[in-house]
């Protein structure tokens, strides 16, 4: 195996055309410059997508720890859609009721309901994760 | 309940219903306005208002903040020492933990499948570099080798020997490759650049603290000699106890293999190239001076 024959990537020959003249006689016009389509599939690799793309299939747990939401939509009055990054949202109602299971405290909540978010006071954010992951969403 | 909620909900219900909003009908929450408090008036803020009995204290002369009475003051005790001299001039590297590769790639953001650039990396959010801010380029950190499962061919600014270890014994390649400010911008953003016109520049060579790093096998430099990283490869495995995959029988052989030239910025584009996008075209120069410049 050897990285010599791959080291280098060769750059494109041109052919040898006439020397560009600073005064071109007027039906005359060469110019010195070759353009080609071919080369532009790489600039189109470097162009950023626009959208947030979607996740391939895993079965299972990701080996980063990220879990695909559940194929089957669950029966519940309300759904729970992924955020944009495929990471996982919350309730306030049910948040609040399993956190006081896991801790024992009524926690101090504040719902903010234009940006349809809320926040719980303290560090929560895997045993939360952990637990809306159990329930499918 | 309906599954879709209005975003402003009861507020906004509530506000509707209320007769029109006048400054009459404003008034700030309680709790949110506190009283000033007004030097030398009534029975406890009057007489000496707060500034004590006669001396400086009470007639605003005290000296200036870090006097000791004559003291040698502290600020002045202390030797000086450069601890942040040139702080704004030393070469920053954002990094990069392999906890964040694994969960873009799972997540989709990064292809693994071709090689993984810097350019792929801010593409898909992964980083957020900024040229202008003395950063040079992106190093890999080996926070998240345990679970690190992916065969990737990336190439980075810095590594550490860590992080190195975890992608070859996925069978991956490492590359540490230099980028000069301007080529790191075109980078970083190669849209805004080809937009404006001009030609791909080489890519320069580093300057003569990095050349060190650059050319050791160790550091999987993109200078240095490829059968020294071979060696190095191998040696690393040793080190860390596993077994090197063969990568030449890999089916990704080809993509895995592929590593820019010193000069080149981006992949399948050299320098000298102006690129059309309004016509999805490549110019390319035919003088000979031209040539000779952009080939060296």
């Amino acid at each position: 195996m050897s990285y010599q024959e791959h080291a280098r990537i060769l750059f494109s020959l041109s052919l040898s055309l006439q020397k560009q003249t600073l005064c071109i006689p007027a039906g005359e016009a060469k110019s010195g410059i070759l353009a080609s389509t071919e080369e532009y599939k790489f600039v189109e690799q470097l162009i950023s997508p626009s959208r947030v793309p979607f996740p391939p299939k895993h079965d299972g747990p990701s080996p980063f720890g990220w879990n695909p939401p559940s194929e089957v939509p669950l029966a519940l009055p309300h759904m729970i859609c992924r955020s944009r990054m495929h990471n996982v949202p919350a309730s306030e109602k049910d948040v609040k009721e399993y956190l006081q299971q896991l801790t024992g405290k009524h926690l101090p909540t504040q719902v903010n309901e234009v940006t349809m978010t809320f926040r719980v006071k303290g560090h929560f954010d895997t045993a939360l994760k952990e637990w809306l992951v159990k329930k499918g969403f | 309940m309906s599954f879709t909620k209005k975003p402003g909900g009861k507020a906004l219900d509530i506000l509707q219903n209320l007769p029109r909003i006048t400054l009459a009908n404003l008034r700030p929450e309680p709790g949110t306005k506190k009283a000033e408090k007004k030097r030398g008036r009534g029975q406890h803020g009057g007489n000496r208002s707060g500034r004590g009995h006669k001396g400086e204290r009470q007639r605003g002369n005290r000296p200036r903040l870090g006097f000791e009475g004559g003291q040698t003051p502290f600020y002045l005790a202390i030797p000086k020492y450069g601890y942040n001299e040139g702080h704004s001039r030393r070469a920053q590297y954002q990094p990069l933990t392999l906890n964040r590769l694994q969960y873009l790639i799972d997540l989709g953001r990064i292809d693994p499948t071709q090689p993984i650039d810097l350019t792929q990396l801010v593409n898909g959010r992964g980083v957020t570099i900024q040229p202008q801010k003395r950063d040079y380029g992106v190093q890999l950190v080996g926070e998240g080798a345990g679970i690190f499962a992916a065969k990737v061919n990336i190439e980075v600014q810095m590594a550490s020997e860590e992080a190195i270890a975890a992608i070859e014994r996925n069978g991956g390649i490492v590359t540490t490759g230099f980028y000069d400010p301007r080529s790191l911008a075109v980078l970083c953003k190669p849209v805004p650049f080809f937009l404006s016109g001009q030609p791909i520049p080489k890519r320069m060579l580093p300057g003569e603290d990095m050349v060190p790093y650059y050319t050791d096998a160790a550091n999987r430099g993109y200078l240095a000699d490829p059968e020294k990283i071979q060696k190095a490869r191998i040696a690393l495995a040793q080190k860390y106890g596993y077994v090197l995959p063969d990568i030449s029988k890999d089916e990704l052989f080809h993509m895995l293999f592929m590593r820019k030239d010193p000069r080149q910025i981006f992949f399948g584009l050299s320098p000298g190239w102006v690129v059309n996008m309004t016509e999805k075209k490549i110019l390319k120069p035919t003088d000979d001076k031209l040539l000779q410049y952009y080939n060296s």
